[in-house]
């Protein structure tokens, strides 16, 4: 259950930002622009009495016109939760990254980076953490085609120099 | 020609190596014999799930939950099939809830079993290895003679579970509880008690508090660097909060008291079990859902506590009978970022230690 002191918190954060909040199934989502996001986190890490101090995930989402990066916030210290949705464009899909706050987002963000294509500002070692290194396309977006098992069956062909 | 000094070199360990549980890879630097850094390479044993999600109907997608973390399939499904149902406002029968916390906390206990065995095992312990598997094996055949499947049962169905357990389930559970103490008695004297365990493991990888918070640590390792937390209690969730249990914590935070965390928890689940062997009631055991699925648009969060950490399952459904996205988070993916931290300056016997105290599982690491 969502208590009345965290409602009043991101509804603050949201007036700040500009942010919607929507609540379904008992859970509190917040949607801000991706260039607000190192705030609007940093705020929710630090909210009064309802800290949600604790990344428990990070992914990315792709709705079609533009992609979201979902971060679910908890805390150790007691039952609060909430959802931060940041949108950001399909073109051009950066978003600043959280390592500096939760050093553990690295590796989730290296995923969302390897499934979606979402360029990380300021992230330590921005690689494909699934996939290899020279693999193309981003698995996870909508529009990514599928190739015929043909095709996928055919040997990698080493590049000159390797 | 001289060398002045000493060289720093790297080693390629993985993913073919007994010690790494899998297929994980890491590459090791090193000066002499002390590790300086570790680079893990993940995703050999990447199946894409979460693409494949898309394009199954929620109901085909539960087989492919249990082979998340495969050595306790029951507690993925869990998560999975709360979280449809929480998205569907289903409820599920009081049998059926029963049978699936006996199930999950089961699994937890051949998980953890397996994680003692293989952490003794890494250090040339050869007798504790032997005697988790024989006692795993009876869970097994738990599973087995209800499901049909050893490892990943395949039990649960949205709304409840796939059938009742058959006959001879119950008296092989009730024998199985009655023999545990004196299992635990074992393993705490032939491994926990050692001379030679205790001296490899005490003080050795210590993961600080802040640290583990820090790098987003859940489970069973954050409860060892002294937090006291646990989903189960947290948020409860099916029929967590009518059973009477503890949470265990440590606060060595070291090898050590991560291993020996995991034999305080197969207590804990030892009397979750035995409540719910108590309590269970007769009735049914799936409630009616349509045949075809359609969960209304929205989405949800679920939390479960897997035994290798928190799992935590975001389902986006957009009303049709595929969902549009399913994001699973596993413990065991975030915790792959400790090693990094807390191995450097031990030895190279020590990184196969404190490999062996995370508790990865390479199904959950590479989804």
């Amino acid at each position: 259950m969502v208590s009345d002191i965290l409602r009043v918190r991101v509804s603050e954060l949201a007036a700040r930002f500009n942010g919607e909040v929507e609540e379904n199934l008992g859970e509190l989502e917040l949607t801000v622009d991706g260039r607000y996001i190192l705030e609007a986190l940093t705020d929710a890490k630090n909210f009064a009495d309802v800290p949600c101090d604790f990344l428990h995930d990070l992914c990315g989402m792709d709705l079609g016109d533009y992609l979201e990066v979902v971060y679910q916030l908890s805390s150790l210290r007691g039952p609060q939760r909430l959802r931060i949705i940041a949108r950001v464009e399909r073109d051009n899909p950066a978003i600043n990254s959280v390592t500096q706050i939760w050093k553990g987002s690295d590796f989730l963000e290296r995923e969302a980076f390897d499934m979606f294509g979402l360029q990380f500002r300021g992230h330590p070692n921005l690689k494909r953490i699934y996939m290899w290194d020279d693999f193309e396309g981003y698995p996870m977006r909508k529009d990514y085609v599928i190739e015929s098992h043909e095709q996928r069956a055919v040997m990698r062909v080493r590049k000159e120099g390797e | 020609m001289m060398i002045e000094g000493t060289q720093e070199y790297s080693l390629n360990m993985g993913p073919q190596h007994p010690s790494t549980h899998g297929v994980f890879r890491m590459v090791v630097h090193l000066d002499g014999e002390v590790v300086t850094k570790v680079e893990p390479k993940i995703g050999y044993l990447h199946r894409g799930l979460e693409k494949m999600a898309e394009s199954r109907t929620y109901t085909q997608f539960i087989p492919y939950t249990d082979r998340l973390d495969y050595l306790a399939g029951p507690h993925n499904s869990l998560g999975y099939v709360q979280a449809v149902e929480k998205l569907m406002d289903t409820e599920v029968p009081e049998r059926a809830e029963y049978l699936r916390i006996i199930f999950a906390e089961l699994g937890r206990i051949a998980s953890h079993l397996v994680m003692i065995a293989s952490g003794s095992l890494d250090i040339s312990g050869w007798t504790p290895w032997s005697y988790c598997f024989r006692d795993r094996e009876r869970i097994l055949d738990l599973f087995e003679m209800t499901a049909g499947n050893r490892m990943t049962p395949n039990y649960f169905r949205i709304g409840g579970v796939s059938q009742d357990v058959p006959e001879e389930f119950m008296p092989a559970l009730k024998s199985f509880l009655e023999d545990m103490p004196e299992m635990i008695e074992e393993y705490y004297g032939i491994f926990f008690g050692n001379e030679i365990a205790q001296s490899r493991m005490k003080s050795v990888g210590i993961l600080p508090k802040e640290l583990a918070e820090n790098l987003l640590i859940t489970g069973a390792n954050l409860r060892a660097s002294g937090v006291q937390y646990d989903v189960r209690k947290a948020e409860p969730y099916g029929i967590y909060d009518r059973f009477d249990f503890q949470i265990p914590v440590l606060y060595g935070c070291d090898t050590y008291d991560r291993h020996f965390i995991r034999l305080l928890e197969i207590q804990e689940s030892k009397k979750i079990i035995e409540q719910a062997y108590k309590d269970i009631p007769a009735g049914p055991v799936m409630t009616k859902v349509p045949k075809v699925l359609k969960p209304p648009v929205g989405k949800v969060y679920h939390r479960v506590e897997n035994p290798k950490g928190e799992m935590g399952w975001y389902i986006v459904s957009n009303g049709s009978t595929k969902p549009a996205r399913v994001r699973i988070r596993t413990g065991a993916f975030v915790n792959v970022q400790m090693l990094p931290e807390i191995v450097k300056g031990w030895k190279m016997q020590d990184l196969v230690t404190i490999f062996a105290s995370m508790d990865l599982v390479l199904g959950e690491v590479d989804k």
